[in-house]
């Protein structure tokens, strides 16, 4: 996930608070002290308490495909060789779910199910790998709004609302941050969400 | 959200060959979590017992490693795509975003080391988190 990190004026730098909520990562800004999820991106306590970071449109894809698509790219400097995940074995493992009870998981489908998240409002989706391999993007109506999810040519999955009246290709649209997440974590942070699988 | 974004204004191209690699990569497009580290990385041996500081929402807070004992990056430097192809295999995964029309992409083998990067894109704040 990538956030703004600019909020009412403030800009806040963030590290590791070693802290896990609802089996996922805490961060805590310099400035304040409070803890932030890093899925939701709202602060859960501290002086920040209740303040919300805006989620970008950031993607989860592979080198390869995002290269192609964007070969004037600047990429994160390595300060040494990484030739692997260091989780690969958690990532494969289906029983692992983090370190603690995942409250909310339920039968609908496997924990360690991929989803793609969206959020408008107060609804939430989740869209799963299987429902985007069609070569139709998955029109959802969550609320009130209609939601489009597709997955681009980069390899990115994406989001957006499309405006009324709008027609066809070249058409505006208004985009919406997409969470690529374990089912079982998901599920923890959005009970209600629906599943589009 | 309306900041520059790699969505952009138009319709999405979709391919099958995109989407089949996709679901290749459906093990490694994770979200990062500090579990997967304590699980499965080399901060277990100093691991203190998980204890819970906080309760928040009816779910448990615990504080698993110190502050700080996965270090974020704060000063990031990046190179260019060709330097970084150098480097890169081509099924490593990235976390990319486009912001005021300059793109950028964190390897995530190399954000577990992390989790977070304090970055800048032309004058906007971010943090890419994993």
């Amino acid at each position: 996930m990538v956030y703004a990190r600019t909020l009412g004026g403030n800009t806040y730098t963030f590290q590791v608070s070693g802290k896990l909520w609802r089996n996922s990562l805490i961060m805590q800004d310099r400035e304040t002290g409070s803890s932030w999820s890093h899925v939701t991106g709202r602060a859960i306590d501290g002086k920040a308490k209740g303040a919300q970071l805006e989620k970008l449109e950031a993607i989860e894809t592979t080198w390869g495909l995002w290269y192609e698509a964007h070969p004037d790219t600047k990429v994160l400097e390595k300060s040494e060789e990484v030739k692997a995940s260091h989780y690969q074995d958690y990532f494969d493992d289906p029983e692992r779910m983090g370190l603690f009870r995942a409250q909310w998981l339920n039968e609908k489908m496997p924990g360690k199910t991929l989803v793609y998240g969206v959020v408008v409002g107060a609804h939430a989706v989740a869209v799963t790998d299987a429902a985007l391999a069609g070569d139709e993007p998955v029109q959802i109506d969550l609320g009130a709004t209609p939601v489009v999810v597709f997955r681009a040519a980069d390899g990115g999955v994406r989001a957006f609302i499309p405006k009324a009246g709008a027609q066809g290709a070249g058409s505006e649209m208004e985009g919406l941050a997409v969470t690529p997440v374990y089912w079982f974590a998901w599920s923890n942070f959005y009970p209600n969400t629906k599943v589009i699988d | 959200m309306a900041r520059g974004t790699a969505a952009g204004n138009q319709l999405p191209q979709i391919s099958n060959r995109h989407m089949r690699e996709g679901t290749d990569m459906k093990r490694t497009m994770v979200i990062m979590t500090i579990i997967a580290a304590v699980a499965g990385g080399s901060a277990e041996a100093q691991r203190p017992e998980p204890k819970v500081v906080a309760t928040v929402g009816g779910d448990d807070v615990y504080q698993v490693l110190p502050v700080g004992a996965i270090p974020a990056i704060d000063d990031p430097t990046f190179v260019s795509g060709a330097a970084a192809n150098a480097q890169m295999s081509p099924g490593e995964p990235v976390l990319g975003i486009v912001l005021e029309g300059e793109a950028r992409a964190y390897s995530l083998w190399q954000l577990d080391a992390h989790e977070i990067v304090n970055d800048e894109i032309k004058g906007t704040a971010i943090a890419a988190t994993w």
